[in-house]
């Protein structure tokens, strides 16, 4: 088991930095209730690899095949701007934008991948592959979550503020739309990096389950940054260790095992309130 | 008196909607202004002036140098499923003072303990702000506003969803902020009956009208007829003043131009024997 692991350890690597990155950015995710915005955004980068591909296999801006982030960056960063700058549109409530979003980006990459050339072979895009991280991957994700970790430990208090109470921090002078802004533009960048690798279902597990851990076993901010970054960390090495050896599919031995730990949370919340 | 905030023909509204127009008016400094009127009115309308996060579209609003607001915000404007202390939560109101990308330090922490010693709550600090009461969690809320040191307090509905006795503690602990420290306070409400009682003036907002001056000025029964449209009464409980709707013999009430008022839901803190029935403001 431990020759298989290290046989693919650089893939291993690359996963812990999207489970880090993703795991500090969840707290965010699910304590500002913007779960299917991360979904969303996820799909419109996955949309954005798949127009890639396909521009490219119909002869139209050929290096895309070999570089699909830079559409998927684009319309993640779209999506961002668009979510950031409030999605409610008239009568239509925010979250019903959201799921148009989700659902047209995800036909759109599913109808464009199967009109691509080498469509078949090209669906581990949508899907992703972690075990195909290469060192080289895992340096482009840590490029990206290094500057977004330190942003966000650099900029925490102005992040909180804008999150917990936006109308008083505003009062006290705080550029609230930027700040958001800013928040959105950290989550848009590492979906649309991390999408590329993980696909939509680990990225999203990623954002979603370790945070509700955290928020489950800790009754502190900085308690539940923790808990959610331990709990991506050990879901991915624990997915991973049992996945290689036993050739199963390693995002959903990882996301299977992030279910594990937060139900091991809850319990030990219940265990607490007795 | 010191003019605090002065707005001179002001017209209030968001892009081309007009909420409130032509308002002229003035809050001098050590003023207890009491914003009523019911939701939708632009009682906010008027807080986002005052705090300017909304621009006149036409017209003047003046500030006075160096002015700072401690903002009491709506409870439901803030999110309690943060698992943040009591005293965390205190201590936003020092991030401005702070500086960019820094952390608070000790002598923040220290400020927001003292001010919730302030607020009566000094015991609670270490306390999760979400297992807190009604009441608890408004004094963080006043508690916060005041450890910015402010010249303003402002509280946007502070009594809203609480029941009498936490009405009655969190109006009596603003009243003595007020006479105690001198704070200059302006508090927002929809329920004229609860506030009438604790501040010193009240400018009404409803049906696009908007009348300010002091408590005897304003609660009469001719000022408050002609605000509401209906026929109003000021009746005088314990020293407590409560208004009530004037009812008509056949039950229904009707508002001078003939038109029925739109009814209103909200039932005011006193519950008293007084024929008729409360107006919601």
């Amino acid at each position: 088991m431990f020759d298989a692991i290290l046989l693919f350890r650089e893939a291993l690597y690359g996963t812990l930095v999207i489970a880090l990155a993703c795991s500090v950015l969840g707290v965010y995710v699910v304590l500002r209730r913007i779960v299917f915005v991360g979904a969303a955004l996820a799909q419109l980068s996955s949309a954005g690899i798949a127009l890639a591909l396909w521009l490219s296999g119909q002869g139209m801006i050929l290096w895309l095949a070999d570089r699909p982030i830079a559409l998927a960056l684009l319309l993640t960063l779209a999506g961002v701007v668009f979510f950031a700058s409030g999605s409610s549109r008239g009568r239509i409530p925010p979250d019903a934008t959201i799921g148009v979003t989700y659902a047209v980006a995800a036909a759109v990459g599913i109808l464009l991948i199967a009109k691509a050339a080498h469509g078949e072979a090209h669906d581990i895009f949508l899907q992703g592959n972690i075990l195909g991280i290469t060192r080289a991957d895992t340096l482009i994700l840590l490029a990206t979550a290094i500057p977004v970790l330190l942003a966000h430990a650099l900029f925490y208090k102005e992040f909180l503020f804008v999150s917990f109470d936006r109308e008083t921090a505003r009062t006290l002078g705080f550029n609230v739309d930027f700040w958001n802004l800013f928040l959105y533009l950290t989550l848009g960048l590492v979906i649309a990096f991390a999408m590329q690798f993980a696909g939509v279902m680990l990225v999203f597990n990623f954002l979603v389950l370790p945070a509700v851990t955290g928020l489950l076993v800790s009754r502190s901010m900085g308690g539940t940054f923790m808990w959610s970054i331990i709990s991506a960390l050990v879901a991915a090495v624990i997915g991973f260790s049992v996945s290689v050896p036993l050739d199963l599919p390693s995002g959903p031995a990882i996301i299977a095992v992030s279910g594990v730990l937060a139900v091991v949370a809850f319990l030990i919340r219940l265990l607490q309130r007795r | 008196m010191t003019q605090l905030v002065s707005f001179e023909n002001a017209t209030l509204g968001y892009g081309r909607r007009v909420v409130l127009s032509d308002l002229t008016f003035s809050i001098p400094e050590g003023d207890f202004l009491g914003i009523v009127g019911p939701n939708g009115a632009g009682k906010t309308t008027i807080l986002r002036a005052i705090l300017k996060t909304l621009r006149p579209l036409a017209g003047i609003v003046r500030h006075a140098p160096n002015l700072r607001y401690g903002y009491v915000p709506q409870r439901d404007q803030v999110d309690y499923s943060f698992p943040l202390k009591v005293v965390d939560v205190v201590m936003m109101g020092r991030y401005d003072r702070i500086g960019l990308g820094r952390r608070p330090g000790e002598s923040d922490r220290d400020a927001a303990r003292a001010s919730l010693a302030h607020v009566g709550i000094a015991d609670l600090a270490d306390h999760p702000l979400n297992a807190l009461s009604g009441g608890q969690k408004q004094r963080t809320l006043i508690a916060r506003a005041l450890v910015g040191k402010p010249n303003v307090l402002i509280l946007d509905e502070p009594t809203n969803g609480m029941d009498l006795v936490a009405t009655t503690q969190i109006l009596s602990l603003v009243r003595e902020l007020h006479e105690r420290d001198g704070l200059t306070v302006l508090m927002v409400s929809h329920a004229l009956n609860e506030v009438a009682n604790y501040v010193e003036r009240i400018a009404l907002v409803m049906n696009g009208g908007f009348r300010i001056g002091t408590v005897d000025e304003i609660m009469s029964s001719s000022v408050l007829s002609d605000m509401y449209r209906i026929p109003v009464d000021v009746d005088s409980v314990n020293g407590h003043r409560i208004v009530v709707a004037r009812r008509n013999p056949d039950g229904d009430d009707i508002a001078h131009d003939g038109r029925r008022p739109v009814p209103h839901t909200h039932a005011a803190a006193s519950e008293t024997a007084v024929p008729g029935h409360e107006v919601d403001v």
